[in-house]
């Protein structure tokens, strides 16, 4: 395994050279799910020998030469929360109906597959991407590679930990508050939020409709670019999806001219991790290295945005659930039905006043990218936390007292695409985590500006050592 | 308040236990204010919502 590509764009080069096979990439990743995946709980559904077959089946296209494109021949998660003609949807949980989407792929997994992608499983996720995890129910707990007793972050929990461990090349995540780019942090890999509506959102499980995204998680900024090429473009099912597709741009390293905006306020509050500032610190200065030009810049209607998050995710979420809370409350984990109750808690005008403010916040932070072109801030301000951390007065998940350390909302409720990427480490050894964020539809200024700081660092390419060991 | 805490959800028809509803209520007032903060934004007085409702939309199948 440690001679195989680590990355998806690596690994598609190896098989265009001939160095790797397909069935060689995904026999490796099978052989790690063997290993981890009872540890780390990565997969709620295994396709091995359908992914075997995809992959015999691309190695013999590419030998004739029939080229799809960078993902064929690449092992493949998907949250399972999207769904996937192979198998049932569960969103992990046990309300929802599993003839939902049976036998049907999603607009995004077909975009993949007609891509030549190697879909090995669905992967695990908070129930309804939102929640935590409850030991209560009967479904895998996602833990984290770099930590089995950490939280790999959610809710795109198995395909952040599937990278990081070696179990795909990439995958897909959704973020309606945050659930490509935290798990993506905690992972130690790089994630994808596209702008709203760039990539259709139909045939994944709702959270929040006017909030949800699909995105890629994976190595490297280069490989989310070559994913999100593929799942760009109008898709008449989704009401919000536009016709903005995504030609990945040149890496060329070089940011000359680019203006990069750093937030600090409210992104390193009392209990940040010790090694946070200075790390953050350091991944400005790559920036600058490379040709940036880097000035101060705060973001407007912050909390207004993280409230508005809040508010528009419970109601849309409730108007989902409503039915089934009334007559299966205890039959959702604890986490979920406290997130969704808070719809209840709030007025239709409150709901529409949240999105009054959401589009004052869009006027202000889109003339702020007049001034700049990329907003760089840690996506946490600490690793990720123990299940014991998590844990509030009363032995229930403190959502709130997590969610004062992660900086993920506010995007979800302007629109704006954001990427990731690994910047180092906590005092403990977890992954720290970089968030670059453009304008809208400018995923190209971020990817750039991501890759070109991953030509100067390794991060990202950092392997938790119990995929090493497992490796060996 | 934990009273008004279960009358909101009583009206949703959301079956809380007493724990759930008093931990629920432990963070309703912080959250309720943050609501009514977003009254007190000036730029929104007069402002569309981010909402739109088309005359001639459709539902599509997603699968098709």
């Amino acid at each position: 395994m440690t001679d195989l590509p680590q990355t998806l764009t690596d690994a598609a080069k190896a098989l265009r050279e001939g160095t790797v096979t397909s069935v060689a990439l995904t026999q490796a990743a099978i052989d790690n799910a063997d290993r981890l995946d009872a540890t780390i709980g990565t997969y709620l559904a295994r396709f091995d020998d359908y992914a075997l077959e995809r992959a015999s089946t691309a190695d013999a296209e590419l030998a004739r030469g029939e080229d799809r494109g960078p993902l064929h021949g690449i092992p493949f998660g998907v949250k399972d929360i999207i769904a996937m003609a192979e198998g049932p949807t569960t969103a992990q949980s046990l309300i929802l109906d599993r003839s939902w989407g049976a036998g049907k792929d999603a607009p995004t997994v077909a975009r993949v597959k007609a891509a030549g992608a190697v879909i090995t499983g669905k992967a695990t996720t908070m129930e309804f991407a939102c929640g935590m995890p409850d030991a209560t129910k009967p479904f895998p707990i996602p833990r984290n590679p770099w930590n089995p007793d950490t939280w790999p972050g959610g809710s795109s929990s198995g395909t952040g930990s599937g990278v990081a461990a070696g179990m795909f090349l990439a995958g897909l995540g959704t973020d309606t508050a945050g659930s490509i780019r935290i798990p993506a942090a905690f992972c130690g890999v790089s994630g994808l939020m596209p702008t709203f509506g760039r990539v259709p959102k139909s045939g994944c499980v709702p959270l929040g409709y006017s909030l949800d995204h699909i995105g890629p998680l994976a190595r490297s900024a280069r490989d989310c670019a070559s994913v999100l090429e593929v799942l760009a473009g109008f898709h008449a099912s989704d009401p919000d999806c536009v016709d903005a597709p995504f030609s990945v741009p040149e890496f060329d390293g070089d940011l000359s001219g680019v203006r990069v905006g750093v937030v600090r306020e409210n992104h390193f509050p009392e209990g940040s991790d010790p090694a946070l500032a200075g790390t953050f610190d350091a991944a400005v200065a790559v920036l600058a290295e490379r040709g940036a030009t880097v000035v101060e810049v705060t973001l407007p209607y912050w909390q207004e945005m993280i409230t508005a998050d809040m508010i528009t995710m419970g109601c849309e979420a409730l108007a989902y659930h409503r039915t089934d809370l009334n007559s299966r409350w205890d039959d959702y984990f604890v986490a979920t039905r406290a997130m969704v109750a808070t719809g209840a808690m709030v007025s239709g005008a409150d709901y529409v006043q949240a999105q009054r403010v959401r589009r004052v916040a869009q006027d202000a932070i889109g003339r702020l990218f007049e001034t700049v072109d990329v907003i760089a801030t840690p996506t946490a301000s600490v690793g990720a936390p123990t299940f014991d951390a998590l844990a509030g007065p009363n032995g229930e998940t403190d959502i709130g007292a997590l969610f004062s350390m992660i900086h993920t909302p506010y995007w979800d409720s302007v629109g704006n695409p954001v990427l990731v990427v690994p910047m180092g480490f906590t005092v403990d050894g977890l992954p720290l985590s970089l968030q670059l964020a453009g304008p809208a539809f400018g995923e190209a200024a971020i990817l750039r500006a991501g890759d070109a700081y991953q030509q100067s660092t390794d991060w990202h390419l950092r392997v938790p050592e119990p995929a090493v060991q497992a490796a060996a | 308040m934990i009273e008004v805490m279960k009358t909101l959800l009583a009206a949703a028809q959301l079956p809380a236990s007493e724990a759930e509803s008093t931990a629920y209520t432990a963070g309703y007032e912080t959250q309720r204010a943050a609501v009514d903060a977003l009254y007190e934004v000036p730029a929104a007085r007069y402002v569309d919502p981010a909402l739109r409702f088309r005359a001639a939309a459709r539902i599509e199948d997603w699968a098709e």
